[in-house]
């Protein structure tokens, strides 16, 4: 691998336009990157392995071929590395015979030495080999069974199979989340560039050269990194794979929602990969201006809390009641209340908080908001971490409401009711928490049964960040949105926002509803339809950040 | 009988040149002052344009035209002298170090200067440690005597040059494959353009050239251009330095003007001094220039454009002559066996289809071949060569391509030696104290 | 399967004493500074470490890569790329069979039968004869056809012993009796061994990389200018004043100035391309003084010396 690389150029909303014949048509194209892109924005798809747009190119793979027009008339090139010029000719494979046997011809020496073993295998169904396969390879092959293969591996993993076949290693516990399948590696080194330039920390690599190379950590190391699951991820083929979701379930029964990270205020986009109400893990959303296509291994996992220690039901002075007789509890106390301290929330969403403004409307003014949070913050990792760990902290700022909480609990003496939702103070400082259980009425909203539900005089269950749609925004100011997934544990949950319009009395039925009453009190969200904010979020200008 | 060719690179074999004392008293470092120093790096690259000196390293290229793609005034430029010399059958570069190491200076210095050069590197291949103690000799020597290091001649201009050792990879002879194993990586060609000349060794202007053609620069800048230039025919200019081995009398190291009729470099008395037994075939221009016949040989000229008229190339100017009572099809494997060897591994055509060609070889070899083995292999040369980073799997078709074509009947024997066209699997053979 | 010739892996604990001398350090840090990045020196590095344990453990490739500041696994993958570094133990003297077209023809492979039926020993490079001297392998072209077959014992070409030394003499080739003419030189000397230094000795005198760490030449950026040209000016009678100089590599501008007097003030009187060697100062006259400035991209020399224009 050289030292020297050139990151990919990706085409933008402002890049120039320009025109280029792409077999025999004259067609319009972002005039400031590759092919693989351009060819992409008008519909046309080259298979590929080790392009990735948020990595570094290398052009080893040569499965993108096209052909374009160089000095000596038209010829073979990759289209990864081929920059638009305008005016420019391509041939694909629907007008070049040529650029289709290419394509094929390589397809066949991908898999001269590959095991086939798909039904064995876990990345059957997202694999890029089966996927190019079908596209460029199709057709009668040279291989010659009885010459034998020359598996990928290294020495001491080596084994001989039934049939006297030298064989590659397989199941090889490369790293304490992920398994190497040796053979099934076709070195496309996207897993080292991806350890070298993003994740910066160089712990894989192709060693050995020609047929007899193999990707491998340093003999006795592990692969060991915060953010390594993306290797599994970007792995083209099922040469790394990730150890819990190993045969846990077919990718093609998966049902994908786009979602935003819960932990983290970057807000990295992801996908909740989910089937029969079941989360099975999440992956990263592809976001040039947000997370790229990374995401934390922290941020996956947070998956695994959605079927563990939830509040389902109510709580009553420590026990468990039903929804709705917890619910009526927390009526009667708001409208008896003398004074409430109504506790936002930065990890719910802006519909959650515009709600309980709302509420804090109804009640007039005998309701005080508080906002902000406890949780230590860390450093960004300049990666898909900023390091805060409140994924909604600048919407609730935008929202109007400060970030105050000592003065709650300077004044919590002036209190009778105090309501949080989904903030749990007593897990994230349990000693300034104490002086809040001089409030005598303290009701709670989570989705799990937490330290603030067992603090709590009252609590109720609500659905989970998976389980709701709305939006957030980042530390950078960008306006994004999470859809609900279908797996809420049970029925009767409710989201946040709408267990306190039933708190205010206001009943409303749909999420747009709070949106309708966020952008009305929020200036800078004044007018921004639910249609406007896009898979990929929306920017606010940055007059709104200081609000 | 005498030999009477002219000679640029190889006045000085057998001289004992390696020491400077003799090395000057034979002339050399007599323009490394006033003559080198007075003028400007424009006028010194139009010179090295009018000799028609090409890189002697295999493509041919033009050095002066080269040279005038190094941008100045930016990042610093760096000189790598390519002796990584790994091209079977090419042994030049190993005796012209060995011999006249303070010639390879002198045209560094030349080069170094035309193109603002600070420090250059010698990239000498892992096997040559004996070139390598020749080079770092002769280097200090010229530290001592004030033409390299700091101020050379009062010129203001400084030159350090050191010697990197490769460590066995023939990939490494490619330039930009040779820039990374300067950098310290493995030695895997980089995707063009940029090219070297434009940003090389850490993405600085580099200049890669061959051996041979740094030393041909004192002997154009101390007689001139034209009398360069009036050597040789056609487009071919000057003279070049060919390693002939094989089925010889005499093989070894040869200098002669461009044009010379390969029969006579194999015949004549001042050269090779006749072939032993029947000629079968002249590999021209090393291992993966196509192969010649003993009919296609009769003929033929040493120079880029005749061959290129014959279907094959000058290449790096290894003659590989053989008789026969050679065995075309084994020597066919040793080849396909190098290039799967020797593929950096990081193209998938190149990474699977030389090991495979060499698979394929092995069973035709072993006796197992089918009928339709050489098409197979043909098949295969055609889906690797058009679709590599680097000219390495071109180079191994080369061979497989011209070999099987000339020498059908060999080869059709060779398979046809299998009555029952044996279903054996043939193991693929690993060796790992080998290999890695 | 498991592969006969998996190595018992040393410690870094265990190798340390070779690899951590003051020799080392000196010889190290000497190679860091020839180039521009430590990285550069890793195979020069690796080179050193396997001359001194006669072979590459993990452990003195990490070593190499802490020297070097990579990371280890690419110094790894460094280290399997090349086939010249010994990743498993070998005998004391490698010997080293070309097998490649010229050698292969002219008979290599009755040669590698030979030696391996002298030695028992298979010539796979993993294995060490029994009396712990020998280990066989068959290389690609080493780059001596004209001797073909050849043969290296070490780092030296070896055909013949002439003299009670391993050498390939001119037009000398390997043959079956040569062979064993070596192996009994080899059994001969087992105590001496054919050692050269890895890096075919050292340099005096050297600069080092401009900028690298220890290095003594000035660094290329934008302090560092050009060497200015040498200025010679000539006032002729009625025709001002001839200025001429001579050049100065990477030159991308020269700019003229005049004064008419040597201790300034200066005034810019023409810029000059790279490629002029030459100026006319039509309204000069003698006793006027110039200097050139010359300019390399962003990088402006400091000016030459003055010279007055004589008559
Ligand atoms: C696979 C391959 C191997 C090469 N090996 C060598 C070599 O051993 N020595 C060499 O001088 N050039 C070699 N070259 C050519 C170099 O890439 C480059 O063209 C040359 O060093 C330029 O120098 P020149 O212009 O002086 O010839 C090789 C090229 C390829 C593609
Ligand atoms: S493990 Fe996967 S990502 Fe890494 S080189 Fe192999 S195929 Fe590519
Ligand atoms: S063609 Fe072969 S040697 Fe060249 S880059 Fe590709 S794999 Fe490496
Ligand atoms: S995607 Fe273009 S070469 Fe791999
Ligand atoms: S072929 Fe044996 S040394 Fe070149």
């Amino acid at each position: 691998m050289s030292n020297y690389y050139h990151m990919p150029k990706l085409p933008s909303a402002d890049s120039l336009r320009v025109t280029i014949n792409v077999d025999g048509k004259d067609v319009v194209v972002p005039g400031d990157t590759n092919l693989i892109e351009a060819l992409r924005s008008v519909g046309i798809e080259t298979p590929h392995f080790c392009y990735h747009p948020h990595l570094p190119l290398s052009g080893n793979c040569r499965q993108c071929l096209i052909e374009t027009e160089g000095p000596r008339g038209m010829g073979l090139a990759i289209a990864c590395y081929t920059p638009v010029r305008a005016g420019m000719k391509v041939a694909t494979p629907a007008s070049s015979p040529k650029v289709a046997k290419a394509r094929k011809t390589v397809m066949e020496f991908q898999l001269v030495n590959h095991p086939l073993d798909c039904p064995i295998c876990d990345k059957a169904g997202e694999c890029l080999l089966q996927e190019n396969y079908m596209q460029a390879g199709q057709g009668e092959s040279h291989v010659r069974e009885d010459i034998g293969k020359q598996y990928h591996g290294a020495p001491e993993h080596r084994f001989e199979d039934t049939k006297g076949q030298d064989r590659g290693g397989k199941d090889i516990d490369i790293g304490p989340r992920i398994i190497l399948d040796e053979e099934r590696c076709i070195l496309c080194d996207r897993c080292v560039r991806f350890m070298r330039h993003v994740a910066g920390d160089e712990q894989l690599y192709i060693a050995a050269r020609g047929d007899h190379a193999f990707i491998t950590t340093f003999p006795g190391k592990k692969l060991d990194h915060a953010y390594d699951l993306n290797t599994t991820d970007i792995c083209p083929v099922g040469a790394l794979t990730s150890k819990s979701f190993r045969f846990k379930h077919r990718v093609w029964n998966l049902q994908h929602t786009p979602s935003i990270d819960p932990t983290d205020a970057l807000g990295a986009n992801i996908w909740i990969d989910h089937d029969g109400g079941t989360v099975y893990r999440l992956m990263p959303r592809c976001n040039s201006d947000v997370n790229r296509s990374w995401i934390a291994n922290s941020t996956r996992a947070a998956f695994e809390a959605l079927s563990t220690n939830r509040l389902l039901d109510g709580r009553l002075q420590g026990k468990t009641v039903t929804r709705s007789e917890a619910l009526r509890h927390m009526m009667e106390k708001l409208q008896s209340a003398k004074k409430v301290a109504l506790v936002s929330s930065g990890h719910l969403t802006l519909e959650d908080n515009a709600a309980m403004l709302s509420l804090a409307g109804v009640l007039g003014p005998r309701a005080e908001v508080f906002g902000g949070s406890w949780l230590p913050v860390a450093k960004p990792d300049g990666i898909a971490l900023s390091g805060d760990p409140v994924p909604n902290r600048r919407g609730v700022s935008l929202l109007g409401i400060a970030d105050n909480l000592d003065q709650l609990v300077s004044r919590a003496a002036e209190f009778d009711v105090v309501l949080l939702a989904e903030t749990d103070l007593w897990f994230a400082d349990s000693k300034q928490a104490k002086a809040l259980e001089a409030i005598p009425n303290r009701l709670v909203l989570s989705a799990w049964d937490t330290a603030s539900v067992k603090a709590a005089t009252c609590a109720v269950g609500i659905n989970a960040w998976a389980e709701v749609r709305g939006c957030m925004v980042n530390i950078a100011g960008r306006l994004q949105m999470m859809q609900a997934a279908p797996v809420s544990p049970v029925d009767a949950l409710e989201p946040a926002w709408q267990t306190l319009s039933h708190l205010a009395g206001s009943d409303w039925n749909e999420v747009i509803e709070a949106w309708k009453f966020a952008t009305g009190i929020c200036s800078p969200l004044a007018s921004i339809k639910y249609s406007a904010i896009g898979s990929s979020g929306l920017q606010l200008p940055p007059s709104g950040a200081h609000t | 009988m005498a030999d009477t060719s002219p000679k640029v690179c190889t006045v000085n074999f057998g001289k004992g040149a390696q020491d400077i004392s003799v090395y000057k008293s034979l002339g050399g470092y007599s323009n490394v002052g006033k003559r080198l120093f007075d003028l400007s790096q424009f006028e010194l690259i139009d010179l090295v344009t009018r000799s028609g000196l090409r890189g002697r390293g295999g493509a041919g290229f033009p050095t002066g035209m080269k040279w005038s793609f190094v941008p100045r005034g930016g990042k610093p430029v760096y000189l790598v002298v390519n002796a990584d010399e790994g091209e079977p059958g090419t042994f030049k570069d190993h005796f012209l170090m060995l011999e006249d190491p303070h010639r390879l200076i002198e045209g560094m210095l030349i080069c170094g200067w035309a193109l603002g050069v600070r420090t250059a590197y010698i990239y000498v291949r892992g096997e040559f440690l004996s070139a390598v103690e020749s080079l770092n000799k002769a280097i200090s020597q010229a530290y001592a005597a004030g033409l390299l290091g700091a101020n050379i001649g009062g010129s203001g201009y400084s030159l350090d040059i050191y010697v990197h050792r490769g460590a066995g990879a023939y990939i490494c002879g490619e330039e930009t494959a040779l820039i990374n194993s300067l950098e310290g990586c493995k030695g895997q060609p980089r995707l063009k353009p940029p090219f070297p000349a434009v940003s090389g060794a850490w993405s600085s202007p580099t200049c890669v050239n061959n051996v041979e053609t740094i030393m041909a620069l004192p002997w154009i800048l101390e007689n001139g251009p034209e009398a360069y230039a009036a050597i040789g025919v056609g487009r071919s200019n000057g003279t070049k330095v060919f390693s002939v081995s094989g089925d010889v009398k005499r093989p070894g190291v040869y200098e002669c003007a461009l044009g010379l009729p390969i029969m006579e470099m194999l015949e004549s008395e001042q050269f090779c001094q006749g072939v032993i037994g029947d000629l079968k075939g002249v590999i021209p221009g090393g291992s993966s220039t196509p192969v010649l016949t003993t009919a296609e040989a009769s003929d033929a000229k040493l120079d880029y454009e005749s061959l290129a008229a014959k279907g094959t190339m000058l290449g790096s100017g290894a003659i590989i002559a053989f008789n026969s009572s050679r065995n075309v099809v084994t020597m066919l494997q040793s080849l396909t066996r190098f290039y799967a060897h020797e593929s950096c591994g990081q193209c998938t055509p190149c990474r699977e289809g030389t090991g495979f060609a060499n698979r394929v070889m092995k069973t035709v070899v072993a006796g197992k071949g089918r009928d339709t083995d050489l098409q197979l292999l043909l098949d295969l040369c055609e889906g690797f060569t058009p679709t590599t980073i680097c000219p390495l799997a071109a180079a191994d078709a080369g061979p497989i391509e011209s070999f099987t074509k000339k020498f059908r009947a060999d080869f059709e024997a060779a398979i046809a030696r299998n009555p029952e066209r044996a279903e054996e699997r043939l193991h693929p053979n690993f060796r790992p104290g080998a290999f890695w | 399967m498991t592969h006969a010739n998996l190595p018992q892996q040393p410690t870094f604990a265990e190798i340390a004493p070779r690899l951590e001398t003051p020799a080392m350090k000196a010889r190290v840090a000497d190679l860091i500074r020839r180039y521009p990045s430590p990285q550069a020196a890793l195979l020069q590095v690796l080179w050193l470490a396997q001359h001194e344990l006669q072979w590459l453990p993990q452990a003195a490739i990490e070593w190499s890569a802490h020297q070097c500041k990579t990371s280890p696994v690419h110094a790894y993958g460094v280290a399997t790329f090349y086939t010249m570094y010994q990743k498993a133990p070998v005998g004391k003297f490698l010997l080293q069979i070309c097998q490649n077209v010229t050698c292969h023809a002219l008979g290599s492979e009755n040669l590698i039968a030979h030696a391996e039926k002298t030695l028992g020993i298979p010539a796979d490079g993993a294995h060490v004869s029994a009396d712990g001297l020998f280990t066989l392998l068959r290389v690609e072209c080493l780059g001596a056809c004209g001797n073909g077959p050849v043969m290296q014992v070490n780092d030296d070409f070896a055909t013949d012993v002439v003299d009670g030394v391993v050498t390939m003499p001119k037009s000398i080739s390997l043959t079956t009796e040569r062979f064993d003419k070596i192996v009994a030189w080899c059994r001969a000397n087992k105590e001496k061994g054919l050692v050269r230094d890895p890096l075919g000795g050292t340099l005096a005198g050297d600069l080092g990389h401009p900028g690298a760490e220890g290095a003594s030449a000035q660094k290329q950026n934008s302090d560092y200018a050009p060497p200015p040209p040498a200025l010679a000016v000539k006032a002729i009678a009625g025709t001002g004043v001839a200025l001429t100089w001579k050049a100065a590599p990477e030159i991308t501008e020269l700019r003229i100035e005049h004064s008419s007097t040597e201790s300034g003030p200066w005034a810019p009187l023409a810029t000059c391309s790279p490629k002029d060697k030459e100026f006319a100062h039509a309204t000069g006259i003698a006793g006027d003084c110039y200097r050139i400035v010359a300019v390399s991209g962003a990088r402006v020399a400091k000016p030459s010396q003055i010279a007055k224009a004589g008559v």
